[in-house]
């Protein structure tokens, strides 16, 4: 059987408009998390920004899923997904069927069936990763994969922006805090 | 009638979890004490629908995950319940469930402000990574709240 895809031109298109329309990082990880719950009638999304000293994905944003199931735990890097060190796009169909999750009890519990995982780069670095979750079994099209790596690659280039925005907002602030006396 | 107006922002993590402790630790049966507490979550999107089935369908899927938004705030029901079990009233602790307005931490600083808080209680994880894209809020709501007291939770 042919498999579906979920993604189409107007779900691309509404992800876009909330990436580029929002002014800040909480609502665009956010928005962008519940459109693709929404759009792709799945059961959760979440974006982690990678903490490299601790070699732990960090949650930025995440809808449809449990406050007890995003408080699971620290999700380590090379123990999170089993495979290809993240880098590469990470197809978990089935979790019943393998051993890639470091909390494969709570995704059970959950109701967890099925994980995709993107990688989040920038510049060729991994800075985080887009995961989604399904609560079937779910045999993702290539179209999809394709549709999500190019999302996950304009997430990097999005958080860079407001990365940037930010340290330019502090030097702001520092400045304005300088009293004339001093200059 | 409270004297000391607390604020305590609270976003279910075990982060949140220890300011909670606290704040039971220093107010809990001090009776001019009233303890607001407080979560600002992202609304789902608007979406024009375009005569389009597959935008009905999104938009009944955002529907249904707003209403899953809207269940948390039985969480928020759980932490001033234990407050409630730990020295304080029920006319004593309140709770704000709503959307964002602009950011979280500029609505701490508006409802900090504009009802007339005279603490405000926050936690703080300084290892994480997300506050260089998210910036720190409890840095931005110190930076801001002059006149009020600002306790950080670490």
């Amino acid at each position: 059987m042919a498999v579906k895809d979920k993604i189409d031109l107007d779900i691309f298109k509404l992800v876009f408009e909330v990436i580029t329309k929002s002014d800040n990082v909480q609502t665009m990880s956010n928005q962008l998390t519940q459109i693709l719950v929404g759009g792709l009638g799945i059961m959760g999304a979440t974006i982690f920004i990678l903490n490299p000293e601790l070699e732990e994905l960090e949650i930025l944003a995440s809808s449809g899923l449990s406050i007890n199931y995003i408080n699971k735990g620290p999700v380590l890097v090379d123990k999170s997904i089993k495979l290809a060190q993240n880098r590469e796009p990470v197809i978990i169909n089935d979790i019943t069927t393998g051993d890639r999750l470091q909390y494969p009890e709570k995704a059970e519990a959950e109701g967890i069936r099925a994980i995709v995982s993107l990688p989040i780069t920038q510049r060729g670095k991994i800075v985080g990763a887009l995961r989604l979750y399904h609560s079937a079994v779910w045999n993702i099209s290539e179209t999809d994969i394709d549709y999500l790596q190019v999302l996950a690659q304009n997430i990097g280039i999005a958080l860079m922006y407001f990365r940037l925005a930010n340290a330019l907002r502090d030097v702001k602030e520092t400045v304005n805090d300088i009293h004339a006396v001093w200059l | 009638m409270a004297s000391q107006k607390v604020l305590v922002p609270y976003n279910f993590t075990d982060h949140d979890g220890k300011a909670l402790d606290f704040v039971i630790q220093r107010f809990a049966n001090n009776e001019s004490i009233e303890i607001t507490l407080f979560n600002a979550y992202v609304p789902v999107p608007k979406i024009e629908l375009r005569d389009s089935p597959i935008m009905e369908k999104i938009s009944q899927n955002l529907a249904f995950l707003q209403q899953k938004i809207h269940a948390q705030e039985a969480e928020i029901r759980q932490a001033r319940q234990k407050l409630l079990q730990n020295g304080f009233s029920k006319e004593q602790v309140h709770y704000i469930f709503r959307a964002i307005k602009k950011d979280v931490a500029q609505d701490i600083i508006d409802l900090a402000i504009d009802s007339g808080f005279d603490v405000v209680v926050l936690n703080r994880n300084p290892g994480k990574i997300t506050r260089f894209f998210t910036r720190s809020v409890s840095n931005i709501v110190i930076n801001n709240l002059k006149e009020i007291e600002v306790d950080v939770v670490t």
